[in-house]
């Protein structure tokens, strides 16, 4: 029991990790029907960020965190007016080309200016964690737990309680539908970018003490969460937590008790399970064309 | 002066042609090595130690007057840490025909990814991964300027049951060609010795919790943790993982144990580890010698990833003036019977594998610092 307790622990703080991603991805897609493969490099420009401020230069870490966010709100107006604004009337494929040269192009970026080396970013409390029974609680992993449920109660609240909430969810609904009624369909797109990118950052900063900061930490929590999503329904916000959550349990318990060396490999292999039996996901609607 | 279309054409090709025939008298004037390393990926940290190792045996082999009679030259491609990467980064600079001789990647894995073009390509091939089966596929182009694992698994075999007394194994490893083998061997020596392989823990690289790997050994009932990690972020966060649960039995690493990278993200988590490794600092005269040559370039300690580069450079510079020729087939001759060079690394006696060192220092983590303790050398 032992065991079993440590090892949901562990799956749920990695799952909160992946569903935070996963979240960002839904939200982008829900506004602009594209998936942005620089999700995962929204947290690992953040965590450099984190590591500038609060390391380098020895800011307190609360403003070191609130001036991360903001560079990354700037950079999620940014990236929505330079790679998704110009192709916004095309196919979703030159969009999504376009996500996957821009994640490059922020890697590089950030190797250029800061170098390889892989760096450590202090957690948010000094002690790294608690013993309650059997059981250690990581300090970092229940803040991860904390923010992610937070999180959501406030995307809940925003979408489902505040006007603009609603503007941003009839404009992920139907564009054209929300321009007639005088919704501003551009800005409300760049408030998604924006908010997406924050919440990358969120997810990178809250993950950099235990993964450490790396040039390639984005695109290995991002692949999972990509995986969250398709498992959650793309483009629903209850499915990308649930999602992230199934994956962060599914593969610590089946690296514990079938094999460590496929631990990647399961929940994959849930994803290959839904694409082929539920391919709309957990809360997904199935789609179909109109005769 | 009165110019015309003549005059004009001539001017013209004779600034065109400058440049190159600038080039072409340099070019002769230098002896160039490709550097096949990672400058992205997960690995581009090593690669930032390694360009930092080669360029100081490089200053140091020029300052001294070069290789017959001209200076060296080194031009390095990205591998990207990837095997992909490491095959593009070796044909772009197999493709230059004026390169003598070639620096390649420290994993394995890429290592065995670009043997099949090494061979095609026909030069001396100095590489730093440890998997002993690297000099062993036939392939007479490729120098091993680090000892392979067979002798990292003995020593770590040895010192663990002979020396603390340790007898019940838990080993850890990448499930990557590096880990594998070395862990392969580590269980051949182990059993050989009489001790027992409580558990068989292999893992994916760029894993981001090891919290099944250390429950499994603690409830194996191992005494002693036996560990081939390829990158040094999986390392550290298995170091701190460790730690946390309460997995508090001795731990002999291989080489990346004490490796600059590790050390800095793992911090107090590595205290009082064991670690096998081709580098230690306060193991001989050239090892401190290289340590000081090192801090002067570099803030991050020196380590295998910067000492073997620096090794390698050296034992070419000396292997070639040896041959007396860029002849590719003199040179790996010459290589090859280089007996007792004093490298950073240790003492390079070459056999006909291609693998010039023998041995591994064992050392010890002593709250951040590593203290020498011995250094092993196997002579079959």
């Amino acid at each position: 029991m032992d065991f079993f307790l440590q090892l949901l622990f562990t799956g749920v703080g990695i799952g909160a990790v992946y569903a935070l991603v996963a979240l960002g991805f839904v939200l982008i897609f829900r506004a602009t029907s594209v998936v942005n493969f620089a999700q995962g490099e929204f947290s690992m420009v953040a965590a450099y960020l984190m590591v500038v401020f609060a390391v380098d230069l020895g800011w307190p870490y609360w403003l070191s965190f609130l001036i991360a966010m903001a560079a990354m709100a700037v950079l999620g107006a940014v990236f929505n007016l330079t790679v998704y604004y110009p192709l916004r009337h095309r196919t979703f494929l030159p969009v999504l080309i376009s996500t996957i040269g821009a994640s490059i192009f922020l890697s590089n970026s950030v190797l250029a200016l800061y170098g390889p080396q892989p760096q450590v970013l202090p957690g948010w409390l000094d002690t790294p964690g608690f013993q309650v029974g059997p059981v250690y609680l990581d300090s970092q992993y229940l803040i991860i737990i904390g923010v992610t449920l937070a999180l959501v109660a406030f995307q809940y609240w925003l979408f489902e309680r505040t006007l603009i909430g609603k503007k941003l969810q009839a404009t992920s609904q139907d564009k054209e539908m929300a321009t007639l009624l005088g919704i501003p369909v551009a800005g409300m797109i760049m408030i998604t970018f924006v908010y997406s990118a924050v919440l990358g950052g969120i997810a990178g900063i809250l993950v950099a003490p235990v993964l450490f900061v790396s040039i390639q930490m984005g695109s290995t929590i991002a692949l999972k969460a990509f995986a969250a999503t398709i498992i959650g329904g793309f483009g629903d916000v209850a499915g990308a937590i649930l999602g992230g959550f199934a994956i962060g349990i599914i593969e610590t318990f089946g690296a514990a008790y079938i094999s460590v060396p496929f631990k990647d490999a399961f929940a994959f292999l849930v994803v290959i399970l839904f694409l082929i039996v539920r391919p709309q996901g957990i809360f997904g609607e199935r789609v179909a064309e109109k005769a | 002066m009165k110019f015309n279309r003549r005059s004009l054409n001539a001017g013209l090709a004779a600034s065109l042609a400058a440049p190159m025939i600038s080039r072409a008298a340099r070019a002769s004037d230098t002896l160039k090595i490709g550097m096949v390393l990672p400058v992205t990926g997960p690995a581009a940290a090593v690669g930032g130690y390694a360009l930092a190792g080669a360029k100081i045996a490089l200053d140091r082999v020029n300052k001294s007057g070069g290789v017959l009679g001209k200076q060296l030259e080194l031009l390095t491609e990205d591998d990207q840490t990837t095997n992909p990467g490491a095959v593009l980064a070796f044909s772009k600079l197999a493709a230059q025909p004026d390169i003598v001789a070639f620096l390649g990647p420290v994993r394995s894995t890429q290592n065995h990814a670009i043997a099949n073009d090494i061979l095609k390509t026909a030069k001396p091939f100095c590489f730093g991964g440890t998997d002993p089966a690297l000099t062993r596929i036939g392939n007479p182009w490729m120098i091993r300027f680090r000892p392979n694992d067979s002798y990292s698994g003995r020593v770590i075999a040895s010192y663990g049951v002979e020396t603390l007394g340790k007898k019940n194994w838990a080993l850890v490893h990448s499930t990557d060609a590096f880990g594998t083998s070395g862990n392969k061997l580590l269980a051949g020596a182990l059993d050989k010795l009489g001790a027992k392989v409580a558990t068989d823990q292999g893992y994916p690289n760029q894993s981001q919790d090891f919290t099944p790997v250390v429950l499994a050994i603690k409830s194996s009932g191992a005494d002693i943790i036996g560990s081939y990690f390829t990158y040094e972020n999986d390392q550290a966060i298995f170091a701190r993982q460790a730690k946390q649960l309460g997995l508090t039995i001795p731990w002999i690493g291989s080489a990346s144990t004490v490796a600059a990278a590790a050390l800095k993200l793992a911090g107090p988590a590595l205290w009082g580890t064991y670690a096998v490794t081709d580098f230690a600092a306060d193991s001989s005269r050239e090892a401190k010698e290289f340590a000081k040559l090192y801090a002067a370039v570099s803030s991050a300690p020196p380590d295998l990833q910067s000492a073997w580069p620096y090794d390698a450079i050296g034992g070419l510079a000396v292997g070639i003036n040896k041959a007396g020729s860029t002849d590719p087939g003199k040179i790996r001759d010459a290589i090859l019977s280089i007996k007792g060079y004093k490298g950073a690394e240790g003492e390079y006696n070459f056999d006909q594998f291609g693998d010039g060192l023998h041995g591994y220092n064992i050392v010890r983590n002593e709250k951040g610092t590593i203290v020498f303790d011995k250094h092993i050398e196997f002579t079959d």
